[in-house]
């Protein structure tokens, strides 16, 4: 057997801290938590009762920003989704900042239930508080819908049910729980159903996870799709390809 | 006495059977240990190892949501590293330390079973056509445990590996001890006779 065919110390060494950087490298990603600490809240929010040429009815669905902005992004998330909390924290402000609040793209939240057994539900819950806050305090929307994002748990472990949505619900200002009690009752089939529609519209898009996104250009009837929390970068460069298609 | 005999006869068989089972175990668990220990005989097999070991780490963790992967890497494949470390995160955020843990394990030990199986396979084919033959299953069941954890992303239920018992860390037990039997079935390559 010639000398490179024994187990060196060098070699074993190498193997060893080799795999130990391999295993510190999967820890250090998995471990690190979103770098943007930027609050964003959308400072217009509005309601419609229209279907767009893209085909998304949006009756009872949260829109962020000017009605007539000529690039909307249609938004499919899930609550249980620890993507689409990584796109809520990391991507979501800057293109709020840079998209939204100059009126360039109106951004509207559409269900997308996929991910557990209380995404469903979690999706009616949201739709409940945004019909009871549309007319009085939209931006308390806001504000329940991002506590909902900041309660998924860190570890991975089961924390969305009945008791974390009702807790979140009462913490938030200006939602009233009752009321939101009373949709989830008495009008939860017809909430489903719109929940149902907005799936549909998801997968006939292509859509097979979250969060999915479609960008149309409603003057010019021109969409593109995108999949996953991509960096701002490839927001910021499809929403300039869509807005001069 | 030949009431005797009989007992002495199921003694020895017992105690055989008993001294057989902790040999083979003993064996087995010595011949994983070679296995695993084979890459570190050559800087060509470790840097194979290493290479196979980050391959399948990225394949796995970028199966979890291929439909992201695809659209990431298509638009810019220096992305790479971005959706790497995002769908590291993502993994650990759905199954926890111990799905990645498992995750990472899985990809440890498909880079020691590649670089053994080259050997194997080399060896064979320097004997007869029908050894490597003999070599095929054993690639297929560390090829089959390494795709998995998955193969139910690429398939486009990105909800599925959470829906499985576990969130699907039992499939991935299943595929390391599948790595794990081949490896130890195996042996060290270079003195592996095949069964």
């Amino acid at each position: 057997m010639d000398e490179g065919d024994n187990i060196t110390r060098r070699r074993a060494l190498l193997a060893g801290g080799g795999t130990l950087l391999f295993g510190g490298g999967v820890a250090y990603a998995a471990s690190r938590s979103g770098s943007n600490e930027q609050a964003y809240v959308p400072s217009n929010f509005h309601a419609s009762e229209e279907t767009t040429g893209f085909g998304v009815e949006l009756a009872g669905r949260p829109i962020a920003g000017e009605p007539d902005a000529p690039v909307d992004v249609y938004y499919w998330t899930d609550y249980l989704c620890p993507f689409c909390k990584e796109f809520e924290t990391e991507t979501l402000p800057d293109i709020g900042t840079d998209y939204v609040e100059p009126g360039d793209v109106r951004l509207v939240f559409l269900a997308y239930p996929n991910i557990g057994e209380y995404s469903l539900p979690a999706a009616v819950w949201s739709r409940c508080v945004w019909d009871q806050v549309v007319d009085s305090d939209p931006a308390a929307y806001w504000h329940w819908h991002e506590s909902a994002f900041d309660a998924q748990s860190d570890s991975g472990g089961d924390w969305a049910d009945e008791e974390t949505f009702t807790g979140i619900t009462e913490q938030t200002a200006n939602v009233e729980r009752s009321s939101v009690d009373d949709c989830r009752e008495n009008r939860g089939d017809a909430v489903q159903e719109s929940i149902d529609v907005d799936l549909e519209t998801g997968r006939s898009a292509g859509l097979q996870g979250t969060p999915g996104f479609v960008l149309y250009n409603r003057e010019a009837d021109v969409a593109g799709k995108m999949v996953g929390a991509h960096p701002y970068e490839n927001f910021a460069n499809a929403i300039e390809q869509i807005r001069n298609a | 006495m030949s009431g005797g005999a009989d007992t002495d006869g199921r003694t020895d068989t017992d105690g055989r059977t008993d001294t057989d089972g902790r040999t083979d175990g003993r064996r087995w668990i010595r011949d994983v240990g070679d296995a695993v220990a084979y890459p570190l005989t050559s800087n060509g097999r470790l840097l194979v190892a290493a290479i196979a070991t980050a391959v399948t780490y990225a394949v796995l963790v970028l199966s979890s949501f291929p439909q992201f992967s695809l659209q990431l890497l298509a638009n810019d494949p220096a992305d790479l590293p971005y959706a790497v470390a995002t769908l590291t995160r993502e993994a650990y955020l759905t199954t926890g330390w111990l799905g990645l843990a498992l995750l990472t394990a899985y990809a440890l030990l498909t880079g020691v079973a590649v670089t053994n199986a080259v050997t194997l396979v080399r060896r064979a084919r320097r004997r007869s056509a029908s050894t490597v033959v003999g070599v095929v299953p054993g690639l297929l069941a560390a090829g089959c445990a390494s795709c998995g954890a998955g193969v139910l992303g690429t398939l486009g239920f990105v909800g599925a590996m959470a829906a499985l018992p576990f969130d699907g860390n039992l499939l991935r037990v299943g595929g390391i001890l599948l790595l794990l039997f081949f490896l130890g079935r195996a042996g060290d390559p270079r003195t592996c006779a095949i069964e």
